[in-house]
Parts: structure tokens; C-alpha cells; sequence
């Protein structure tokens, strides 16, 4: 086994000028879920990690209009937060599903953004809900759409010597309604063959979708929105024939590969299942 | 049925304490003063010659005590077909040949050493699919592995599997209606939740002392007393060690190349050597069951009366040769006489390839037969017009039968098995809607008294009474989670007539426990239950024979209850056990308490034509589904789950309940999700990630009914349930797939993809 | 190089250096000997290495070592009284034949523990969740779940 030295400051001042004192020879570690396990399968070798454990600052809910998330919660206190069931209830059912009962203890939701993998849990519902991420560094602080945040499998728009701070959500207008669909081969511990969160605001006189967000999980390099659909409901009054159009149109934005978990044409497949069912389930 | 004190009852695991506790000792728990770690380097090639090693940097470093290589070591062959070597030297065949092995102070050392080991290859072509590597001029395994009638080099094993009874083509002839497919099954592995690991450590007399999670401590002392030898200790001793087993179903069958490089590290450092497996070692390194093609033809009246059955496989027997190879033996057993079929042939090929090579899984090919019987059975019953419940009752065993492999069949519970899950099912009812829901059914048959595949298949007990009444009860058999211990202590408890808690098993020392042949063929509750009954009897003739003496009352009329020996006629003539037991000590000429028997069970060997009856007694069960396909997605969603088992009498129910729903979330794996997938021939999924086995929230409520039928030759009736759990489970599953959506997959595992993909096909014809 | 870390084990305070690279469950298990809690992967997928930390079930095998500075640790050695009674849970999956192998059982009822400290009467989805993470192959959890509604029963 590897060995490597741990450290773990007081301050998010500390952290940053830690960061800068050792550049690429550190990591951070949030939880550790994903960067233990890279780390054991030689995937990443940091002679330090740089622990943000108890750092102040980095684990509070809070908000009465914006929610700021710390990234450094975990998605147990997200699965059992009410103030997140109430307002962003999907953001709530994906932390849930994450991992077991000992994972969600310790994994935060900026690990998992961090990790940046296409099937991030959280992701689509963040994207649904337009989240913002708190970016800093000892150069200073910055405020980017998580949608700008993820480049390609692993990659984010972090700087080497950044470190999330915290995940901004802006209330959905009144009358949104969504659902979040996972689809894993169990019923629990599984990562997402394709995960999909869809939420649509919808006038409730008229019934039209006057606004229509759609995000994809483990279908391209990044979780995506897929605006493309959007436009297709956005505006309309929704009919099974709309509804289809739109699920086709998702799988046909999206790009999946094949890996052991599925194959791509079954994954693109999905897409269109899952898009469909999650809009029906948002209008009941 | 006579009521027992102790059998029939719900009584815990005997270690169940220890376990809860956290106080049982694991293998990975052991630790010995001065050992070391050692660790293996593995192929990087399916299929290449090696060149040159280069172990001077791994030897140099601090804390490497020994590295060795398939060049500095004594040949030793092992496996069934001797094809295996600890270290391989000229050529590695597989990814998971063992190429050389270090020992060191730490395993972080041991693991640096390791990857300091330099090897050059010269690539060979490999061959990963049996019917290519059956080819003439296909890449051969073993160069000099020579087959066939001219004594040819070929990848085709010298083991002929082939059984005929009646005639097949005269079967085909009388059909009205004849089903003909072909089924795959794959890889799939045994995920015990402890990884495999030893400790090998010789005295200074050179005898070897190996702790072990073997379940066939006999014949594991008997393969390393061979390696013994083979490294010019001829004359010394083995004793092997049992730890507590974290779980074997069948992995532990064989001894492994791991085992033997223990050894030899272990006496080239003159020090105790541990090697533990990590998890991905235990996905790649070790055996799972084989990967297999079936052919197979059925045939029927237009009553349903089955005429034939004939099958073909090829078995992908991988790089060297386990017990894997010999499953065929068990296939054979529900290809002949699961129902009534008059006319049945069965040929199986075993192949070579590069692949990773196989071994026994509960149920020894049993599942992987009855899948493509059971499946094809329903089809069969379309064909016919009949209900696939009507089919079998109709076709199914009966006491007395004797089948066309000449099992003699005694008690056989199939038809109430069958019923009883109909009935659960509702099946009338639920059958053959279509409408996404569906039920199936499938049965099995099994070897339930002993299964003579060796040239014993005994098991010996020693039983000793102490000066207090406690009772030693030393046992051949292997307890591996499965509750041989408790089943045991249970049934010398009712035979005695003393409490369960005065009655110790002891199971881990070959140093103490007499000859048994293994932890196989769901054999211990009826051969070392019998074996324990038969020692305890005569344990009880001394004990009245000395309590005769102090109660002066004839041994007839005396019992034992409770710790009390008293008169059944005269209530005044009583006396606590061990107040008779020293008494009959402490007298001159003095006597202890003590016998021993062996049981061999009145089973045959099969014959030249794979023959004879292999069982005192056979197991039968039928399980039902009720499955939810989501037409969309592919998935399936397990409603209802009835598992009904003759187990001809429930010794300990509870136990026996752990060992149906143990076997049958097993089985749904198998049937759903489990799958070692190897890419030219590396395991690329060797983690529970993407290895998935059932959650708690996967598993359906099981419902699992015993049929009792009361055995004349088990102990207290009681026939063998270890494997029957996951037999029927694949098919089962299969058949209500069908009944809910019309598509049939005919391999495993059945995922969503391959569901839709069917459903697709469907519509598109 | 080695640090030291001071946390409570089992209700009983303790301090010892330790490499920073260790895991908590490398720590428990070799450097304190406490060999109850198992490992089934080192990966945080098998769950057999569960112990509790302030309360709450966690992987220990992902758990890095530095991390209990000042929190208490339960492990399965922590659960038995004082005068060798078992804890309520470990009676119960005696009882109802939960135990084959017993390599996933202590992970299995520490996670049970974790549930029912917070909801004392769970129902059988709830503790089928809290358990999904926690792998066992022997028993097919039938009897595993019912000894946790069991216990919850008394
Ligand atoms: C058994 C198991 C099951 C899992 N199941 C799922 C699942 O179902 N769905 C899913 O999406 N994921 C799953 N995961 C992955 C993982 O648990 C999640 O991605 C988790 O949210 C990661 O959080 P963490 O705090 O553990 O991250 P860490 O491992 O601590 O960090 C992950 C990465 O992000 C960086 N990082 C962490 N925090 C910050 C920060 N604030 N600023 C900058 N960089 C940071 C780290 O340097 C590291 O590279 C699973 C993992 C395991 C082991
Ligand atoms: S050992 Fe920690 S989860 Fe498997
Ligand atoms: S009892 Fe063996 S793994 Fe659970």
C-alpha cells in the first residue's frame, strides 16, 4: 500500500495556502469515498491529502431564499435535511440513493461533484435546479454554473489550487414540479446506468410547461442538460405526443459509450424511457 | 411423525456467539509469532512464453526474506488431472498464472518486492472460446497434452463424458413434439465474504502445519503430504488447521496454486508464511463455475409424456484443470432423472483455453443443467398445448422408480414439492396472461444421501464422555457456516439423551479428527449425521451398560434425560449422569466412556457407462416465481418466491431455512445479475461494483415449505439441502419471464438489455 | 511520518501514534487487535468493515485514521456489557439463525445498531435500506432482517 501524509488545517485560509505550498503533490479529501478508493487503485498517488474535514464554513444548509450548500455536507444531512426535502426535493432522492447508509455518512455532495464522474448522483438534479458553485482560491473567489463546472469525465473547471466552497441554488419559480430517475441493475448500492432529473414549471390556469429543464447522467462525458428537449415543452401544453418527441429527442442529443455496465445503444435507449416517464411523473 | 427433544427444533448455530461477538477466528484474523506475508506476481498474458525473470531488485530489498520463481523450485503437480503448478516456468496460459511469489516482514513490503520483479514475455496467440480452441490447429494450452485416438496434441481433455440409456433416436421417433435450442451459462463466482488465505509453517522436523479454510481437510492433507514429497520430504506429516470459514460454498474444494506457494516459502524461509487474498485476487485468482454450451433436445407425446432427452456441451475448462472439469458427473444426474425419460443421452467435451480455469459452486453443474432442462421443458409444454404444471406432474419422479443412470429412488417428495408451490402461486390463476406479470416453476433433483465420487464417502466420529457428562463429539466434517456443527451436536444430543449445550464438536484438526471426504454433495447432515448417530449409539450402550451397574436395574429399562440416568419402571432408581460416569471411572479397572465409528454410505461408484445408483438417497424440490417485467427498461421485479424442498426430515428448520434462502438469493444472481466478465480473458469487473451480488433491498420475501418424508436411511430421516437452494432457481425465473412478456432467454445472466433486445426481436417478426 | 491521535474506543479513552496513511479499520484491526470488524474488499462496497463513529455506521476501511481525532468509535467488541451479556441485536440474530458464516455479521449488526438508536421501530424497507450496504452471501438476509425487527420488538 502506498503511503502518504495527512494533513488537516483549521482554517479554509490554511487550506488554501497549503494548496499553494505544495501544489500537485497534494490532494484534497473530502470525505474520501472517491479519493481513498483512486488513491488504493493507483489512480492517483498525492503524497498528501489535504483533509477539509471540520473546517469551518463548509458544512452548513442554509438560506431562506438561495440555499447555500457547504460542500462539505454530506449527502446523509442533504437525504435528511427537511429544508431540502421541501424545496429542492430531487436534489434530496438523489442523495438518498447514493452509495449505502456508511457512504452517504461521510461522502459530501462537493466530493461528488468534484470527482466529476458522468453518473454524479447529484448532478442532474443540481442542473435541473440551475446551481451555481463557489469556487476559491488564494487569488480569489468565483461564481460559475455547475454546468460550466464539469469538462469531460474527471475534469472540472476547478484550478489546481481551488477549492469548492459551496453549492448556490436559486429557488425554481412557483408551481415546478420534478422527478429524479435512477436506473441501476439493484435496487440499491448501484451506480447509475442512466440517471435523469426533469423539472417543469407549469402555469396552473393554462396547464402549459412555461418552462422545462431536463438533465442527463452517464450518457456523455458530463452530466448535460439537454436544452434541445427543453424546447421542444418549453411553451406547449404537454401531450403524449410532445412528451415522446421530447424523449426522443433527448437520446438523440446524448452520447453514450459502452462499458460494463451497459451498452451504449441500451443506454441511449433509456434515455428516452426515463425522459418520458420522469416528465409524466412531474405533471401528477 | 415420533417428536424428538433436540431434532426438528430451531436451534442456533452452536458459533453463533463467537460470530455475533466478533470473537471467531478467521483466517485473516490468525497471526503467528515471526510470520511473514507473502504475495503473488501474476501473468500480464493470456497466452506467452516466458523469457527471462528478473527477481534481483525484489531481492534486494530490506524485509524480503525469499522470492521464488517456477525456475528455483521442486515440480510439483496438482489438480485432479495434475495439469497445475504453484509457479509457472516455459509458459503462463492464463492472466492468473502465478509467476513468482515473495515472502517479507510486512505485506507492504512483500507488495513492493512484487512489482519490483521484472519478467519478459514472448506473446503466443490465445484462445478464449472452446469451440474455436476444439479446432484443429487452434493455439494449444498444453503443447504436450496428447488426446483423441492417435495420441494428437489438442486442447480436448481426455475425460470422455458420456452417458447412454435406451435409445434416443427410438425416443426422437415416438415424439409428437420435439424442442431443440441451445443454451449458454457463464462464469459466476462464489463472493465469500472472507477472502481465501493460509498459513503454512513447518517444525523443525520439517512436518508442515498449514492453517487452512479448506472444506476438504482429508484430501488436503493428503494433496500437500504429495507436495511434501515431491520437495524431498518424503515420510513427513501434515496437520492442517481449520480457522472459522468465511463462507465456501465449493471454493474450497481443491488446493491452489496459493496454498503450495505458502508451503514452499514457508520452507525456504524456515518461518510461518501468511498469504491472504485481497478481494481482487479472490475475483480473478480464484475458481468460479464454468462457463458452458448446451445443446440439448427434449422430446413428448401429445399427452405430455416425456420420450427423450439428449444433450451436448462444451465446458470451458480454462487453462488447467479443477473439479471444475468434473462436473459433468453431476449434470448427468438431472439430465437422466429429473422426471420420467426413458431414453437420454449426454456427451460433454471439456476444452482448454486461456481463460481462467473453473471449479465446483453449489449445486456442481447442477444448475447450469437443469436451467436448459427445466427451461426447455416449458417450451416443450407450449409445443404440447399443456400446461407446464400439468407437464410435470405428469412426468414427475416417483418412489421406487429406478432412472435410466440406475439411481434407485426411494423417498421422493417432487409431486407434493410441485403442488405446494402451485398452490402458492395460484397458479391456475396467474399463468398466461401476458400482461407483464408472470409465474414459473421449476424442480430438481440431487444427491440427498452421500455421493460416492471418490473411493470412500465416509465420515468418521469419536465420541467421548467426560467425568461430568460433557460429550466430546469429533467429527470429520466441516463446518463452513452451513451448521454441520450444530446439526451434529443435534443429533448426538437426541441419540443420547442429553442437553445441547453438554455436547462439544470439534471439526478443525486433522491431527484429531478422523478421515472424511469433504464438505460436498450437500453430504454432511446425512453421512457425518449418520456417522455421529452410529457412534452415539454405541456411546449410549456404555453409558446404560455402566449405569446398569450403579442403579443395579437391567440397561433396558433405564434412560437418559436431562443429565439423569433413571429407571423407567422404578422412579427410586435414579442418579445424575455424571455421578454414574465417575463413578465407572474411578473404580478399579476402571472404565471411560468413549467410541468412535465410520460411516461409509451404501452408495455405488458410477460405472464404466457413468452408471450406478450414486446416492443412498435423493433430494427433490420445486421452486415458483411471480416476476414483474417493466417492458420498457428490461427489468425484472421478483413478487412472490417459493422455494418447496423434500428434505426428508428438518433436523434443525431453522438452519435448514438459512440454507433455502441463502441458495435461492444465490440462484436469483445467478439467474439475474452475477457475472464474471472476462474480456479476453481478464476479469475486468474483479470488484462488487460492477460484481454485483443481491442487497437486502434486491432480495424478495422467500417462502421456503419443507416437505418431509422421512428417509429410512437418513439420520432422523433427513436427507442432504446444502445445494438443492439455487438449483431450480435460474430456470424458475426464466419460465415466469416468459409466462409475463413471451420472450425466452437462453443465457445467463438474464439482464434488462438482453430482455429488451428479445422483446425487440418479438415485435420486429 | 507517525502522528498521534487520541479518540474513545468502546467508551475507553486512547491515544497512540500511527502512520497517516493507516485507515481506521487497518488501525482497529492490527495496531489494537481488535480483529471483530472484517475486511471483505477495502473498497467501502461489502460493508463488513462497518463500526460506528459518534453513532453513525461508516466504512472504516475508507475511513483515514487522522479522522477520529476526538469522536468515539464503537466497534463490535463495544456492544457486548460489561459482565458478558450480549447487546439485545447480537441476541436476536442468534435467535433467528442470522449468523452462517459470520464474516459480514458485525458489520451487519453494527448498522442494525445504527438504525434502530434512531428509529427504534423501523419498518422492514427501512431496514432493508440501512443494510443494503452491507454485503452477506451466506444467509440471502430473510433471517438477518427478521432478527432486526425482532430486536426492534422488544
Ligand atoms: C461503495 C461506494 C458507492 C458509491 N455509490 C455512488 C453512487 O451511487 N452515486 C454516486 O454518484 N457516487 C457514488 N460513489 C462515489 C462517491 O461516494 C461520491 O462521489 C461522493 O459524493 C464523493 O464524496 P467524498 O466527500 O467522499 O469525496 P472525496 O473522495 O473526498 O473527494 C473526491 C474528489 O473531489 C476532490 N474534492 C473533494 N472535495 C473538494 C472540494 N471541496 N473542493 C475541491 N475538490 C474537492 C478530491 O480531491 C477528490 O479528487 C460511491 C462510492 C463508493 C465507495
Ligand atoms: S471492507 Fe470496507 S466496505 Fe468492504
Ligand atoms: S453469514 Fe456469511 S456472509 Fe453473511
Amino acid at each position: 500500500m502506498k503511503k502518504f501524509d495527512y494533513l488537516k488545517p483549521q482554517s479554509l485560509e490554511e487550506v488554501l495556502s497549503l494548496l499553494n505550498q505544495f501544489g500537485t503533490k497534494a490532494k484534497l479529501i473530502g470525505g474520501g469515498t472517491d479519493a481513498i478508493v483512486m488513491q488504493r487503485q493507483n489512480k492517483i498517488s498525492p503524497d498528501l491529502f489535504i483533509s477539509l474535514r471540520g473546517i469551518p464554513g463548509l458544512d452548513h444548509i442554509e438560506g431562506n431564499g438561495l440555499l447555500k450548500i457547504g460542500a462539505m455536507v454530506t449527502h446523509r444531512a442533504i437525504e435528511q435535511s427537511p429544508l431540502i426535502r421541501e424545496r429542492f426535493p430531487l436534489l434530496s432522492e438523489a442523495s438518498g440513493l447514493l452509495g449505502s447508509v456508511q457512504i452517504r455518512n461521510v461522502a459530501t455532495l462537493g466530493g461528488n461533484l468534484c470527482t466529476a464522474s458522468p453518473s454524479a448522483e447529484t448532478a442532474p438534479p443540481l442542473l435541473v435546479y440551475e446551481a451555481e458553485v463557489h469556487l476559491i482560491s488564494q487569488k480569489g473567489e468565483r461564481r460559475i454554473p455547475l454546468e460550466s463546472f464539469f469538462l469531460g469525465p474527471g475534469e472540472t473547471a476547478l484550478e489546481q489550487k481551488e477549492v469548492l466552497k459551496e453549492i448556490l441554488l436559486q429557488p425554481p419559480p412557483p408551481n415546478s414540479r420534478g422527478a429524479y430517475l435512477k436506473l441501476g441493475r439493484r435496487k440499491a448500492m448501484d451506480l447509475a446506468v442512466v440517471n435523469v432529473a426533469v423539472l417543469l414549471t407549469l402555469n396552473p390556469k393554462t396547464g402549459i410547461c412555461e418552462r422545462a429543464r431536463i438533465a442527463l447522467g452517464a450518457v456523455a462525458p458530463t452530466p448535460i442538460r439537454v436544452r434541445e428537449a427543453e424546447n421542444i415543452i418549453e411553451g406547449n401544453q404537454l401531450n403524449d405526443e410532445l412528451i415522446r418527441k421530447a424523449g426522443e429527442m433527448a437520446k438523440h442529443t446524448c452520447s453514450p459509450i459502452s462499458d460494463i455496465r451497459a451498452s451504449s445503444e441500451y443506454r441511449r435507449e433509456m434515455v428516452g424511457v426515463l425522459v418520458e416517464k420522469a416528465i409524466r411523473q412531474s405533471l401528477t | 411423525m415420533t417428536e424428538f427433544i433436540n431434532v426438528g427444533k430451531r436451534i442456533p448455530k452452536s458459533d453463533a456467539q463467537e460470530k455475533v461477538t466478533g470473537k471467531a477466528i478467521y483466517i485473516q484474523d490468525l497471526k503467528i509469532p515471526g510470520m511473514l506475508w507473502g504475495k503473488i506476481l501474476y501473468s500480464h498474458h493470456p497466452h506467452a512464453r516466458i523469457l527471462n525473470i528478473d527477481t534481483s531488485e525484489a531481492e534486494k530489498l530490506p524485509g524480503v526474506k525469499a522470492v521464488l520463481t517456477g525456475y528455483n523450485i521442486p515440480t510439483i503437480k496438482f489438480g485432479f488431472y495434475k495439469d497445475n503448478t504453484p509457479l509457472k516456468s516455459n509458459k503462463v496460459c492464463s492472466y492468473r498464472d502465478e509467476v513468482a511469489a515473495v515472502a517479507a516482514i510486512d505485506p507492504d513490503i512483500a507488495e513492493e518486492a512484487i512489482n519490483l520483479i521484472k519478467v519478459e514475455y514472448e506473446l503466443l496467440p490465445p484462445v478464449f472460446d472452446p469451440e474455436e480452441a476444439m479446432k484443429e490447429g487452434a493455439p494449444l494450452i498444453h503443447e504436450d497434452h496428447l488426446g483423441g485416438k492417435e495420441k494428437k496434441p489438442t486442447n480436448i481433455l481426455n475425460i470422455p463424458w458420456k452417458l447412454v440409456a435406451g435409445d434416443v433416436e427410438e425416443g426422437r421417433k415416438n415424439s409428437d413434439y420435439v424442442a431443440e435450442n441451445r443454451f449458454k451459462v457463464t462464469w459466476v463466482t462464489h463472493c465469500c465474504m472472507g477472502t481465501s488465505g493460509c498459513i503454512a509453517q513447518f517444525d523443525p522436523r520439517d512436518n508442515l502445519t498449514i492453517y487452512s479454510n479448506t472444506q476438504i481437510p482429508s484430501l488436503a492433507q493428503r494433496d500437500f503430504t504429495e507436495a511434501l514429497s515431491a520437495m524431498g520430504l518424503q515420510g513427513k506429516k501434515v496437520r492442517l488447521i481449520k480457522a472459522t470459514i468465511g463462507g465456501a460454498f465449493g471454493s474450497k474444494l481443491d488446493t491452489y496454486p496459493y496454498e503450495y506457494i505458502a508451503i514452499l516459502l514457508a520452507h525456504r524461509t524456515r518461518k510461518p508464511v501468511k498469504i491472504i487474498f485481497s478481494r481482487e485476487e479472490e475475483f480473478f485468482a480464484t475458481s468460479p463455475r464454468q462457463a458452458a454450451i448446451i445443446d440439448i433436445a427434449q422430446g413428448c407425446k401429445k399427452d405430455g409424456t416425456l420420450t427423450f432427452r439428449d444433450v451436448r456441451m462444451v465446458l470451458d475448462n480454462g487453462a488447467y484443470t479443477s473439479w471444475g472439469a468434473t462436473t459433468p458427473s453431476v449434470m448427468m444426474m438431472p439430465i437422466s432423472s429429473l422426471y420420467k425419460v426413458p431414453h437420454v443421452r449426454y456427451v460433454a467435451k471439456c476444452v482448454y483455453t486461456n481463460n481462467t480455469y473453473s471449479q465446483a459452486f453449489r449445486g456442481y453443474g447442477n444448475p447450469q443443467a437443469t436451467f436448459a432442462i427445466e427451461s426447455q421443458i416449458d417450451s416443450l409444454a407450449e409445443m404440447a398445448g399443456i400446461d407446464p404444471l400439468d407437464f410435470r406432474l405428469r412426468n414427475a419422479n416417483t418412489p421406487g422408480e429406478v432412472t435410466p443412470q440406475r439411481f434407485k429412488v426411494g423417498t421422493c417428495g417432487l409431486r407434493e414439492c410441485i403442488d405446494a408451490v402451485a398452490q402458492r402461486l395460484d397458479w391456475r390463476q396467474n399463468r398466461g396472461k401476458r400482461d407483464g406479470r408472470g409465474v414459473g416453476m421449476a424442480s430438481l433433483i440431487h444427491v440427498g444421501g452421500g455421493a460416492r465420487v471418490y473411493k470412500s464417502d465416509g465420515c468418521g466420529t469419536i465420541i467421548k464422555v467426560d467425568d461430568f457428562g460433557t460429550v466430546n463429539v469429533i467429527t470429520g466434517a466441516t463446518d463452513m457456516g452451513q451448521g454441520a456443527d450444530t446439526v451434529i451436536a443435534q443429533i448426538v444430543a437426541e441419540e443420547l439423551g442429553v442437553r445441547i449445550q453438554d455436547v462439544v464438536v470439534t471439526h478443525t484438526d486433522t491431527d484429531i479428527c478422523p478421515w472424511d471426504v469433504g464438505a460436498h454433495a450437500s453430504r454432511t447432515t446425512f453421512v457425518a449425521g449418520n456417522s455421529a448417530k452410529m457412534a452415539a449409539k454405541k456411546v449410549k450402550e456404555q453409558l446404560l451398560e455402566v449405569a446398569s451397574r450403579s442403579l443395579g436395574e437391567v440397561p433396558e429399562n433405564l434412560e437418559i434425560r436431562d443429565r439423569m440416568v433413571f429407571s423407567k419402571i422404578d422412579p427410586e432408581k435414579k442418579s445424575p449422569l455424571g455421578k454414574v460416569l465417575r463413578a465407572a471411572h474411578y473404580t478399579t479397572g476402571g472404565k471411560m466412556v468413549m467410541a468412535e465409528y465410520f460411516y461409509d454410505p451404501p452408495n455405488e461408484n458410477l460405472d464404466k457407462e457413468f452408471k450406478g445408483n450414486l446416492s443412498v438417497t435423493y433430494a427433490y424440490g420445486t421452486h415458483g416465481v411471480e416476476v414483474e417485467v417493466d417492458k420498457t427498461t428490461g427489468q425484472v421485479n421478483i413478487l412472490k418466491y417459493i422455494a418447496a424442498h423434500d428434505v426428508g426430515r428438518a433436523v434443525n428448520p431453522m438452519l435448514l431455512e438459512g440454507q433455502v434462502y441463502g441458495g435461492a438469493a444465490m440462484g436469483i444472481g445467478y439467474a439475474l445479475m452475477e457475472q464474471l466478465v472476462l474480456n479476453n480473458g481478464k476479469v475486468i469487473n474483479p470488484d462488487f461494483r460492477d460484481y454485483k451480488i443481491l442487497t437486502a433491498s434486491d432480495i424478495p420475501t422467500i417462502e421456503a415449505i419443507t416437505i418431509e418424508t422421512d428417509d429410512p436411511f437418513g439420520p432422523f430421516g433427513a436427507k442432504g439441502i446444502g445445494e438443492p437452494g439455487l438449483v431450480p432457481t435460474a430456470p424458475a425465473i426464466a419460465n415466469a419471464i416468459y409466462d409475463a412478456i413471451g420472450v425466452r432467454i437462453k443465457d445467463l445472466p438474464i439482464t434488462p438489455e438482453k430482455i429488451l433486445a428479445a422483446l425487440k426481436g418479438k415485435d420486429s417478426k | 511520518m507517525k502522528q498521534t491521535v487520541q479518540f474513545k474506543l468502546n467508551g475507553e479513552s486512547i491515544q497512540i501514534e500511527v502512520e497517516p496513511h493507516l485507515s481506521l479499520l487497518q488501525v482497529i484491526r492490527e495496531k489494537l487487535e481488535l480483529t471483530g470488524t472484517k475486511e471483505g474488499c477495502g473498497m467501502g462496497e461489502c460493508g463488513a468493515c462497518t463500526v460506528l463513529v459518534d453513532g453513525k455506521a461508516i466504512n472504516s476501511c475508507l475511513f483515514p485514521i487522522l479522522e477520529v481525532e476526538g469522536k468515539s468509535v464503537t466497534t463490535i467488541e463495544g456492544l457486548i456489557e460489561a459482565d458478558g451479556t450480549l447487546h439485545p441485536l447480537q441476541r436476536s440474530f442468534v435467535e433467528n439463525g442470522a449468523v452462517q458464516c459470520g464474516f459480514c455479521t458485525p458489520g451487519m449488526v453494527l448498522s442494525a445498531k445504527a438504525l434502530l438508536d434512531q428509529h427504534p421501530k423501523p419498518t422492514e424497507k427501512q431496514i432493508r435500506l440501512a443494510i443494503s450496504g452491507n454485503l452477506c452471501r451466506c444467509t440471502g438476509y430473510i433471517q438477518i432482517i427478521r432478527a432486526i425487527q425482532a430486536a426492534s420488538e422488544q
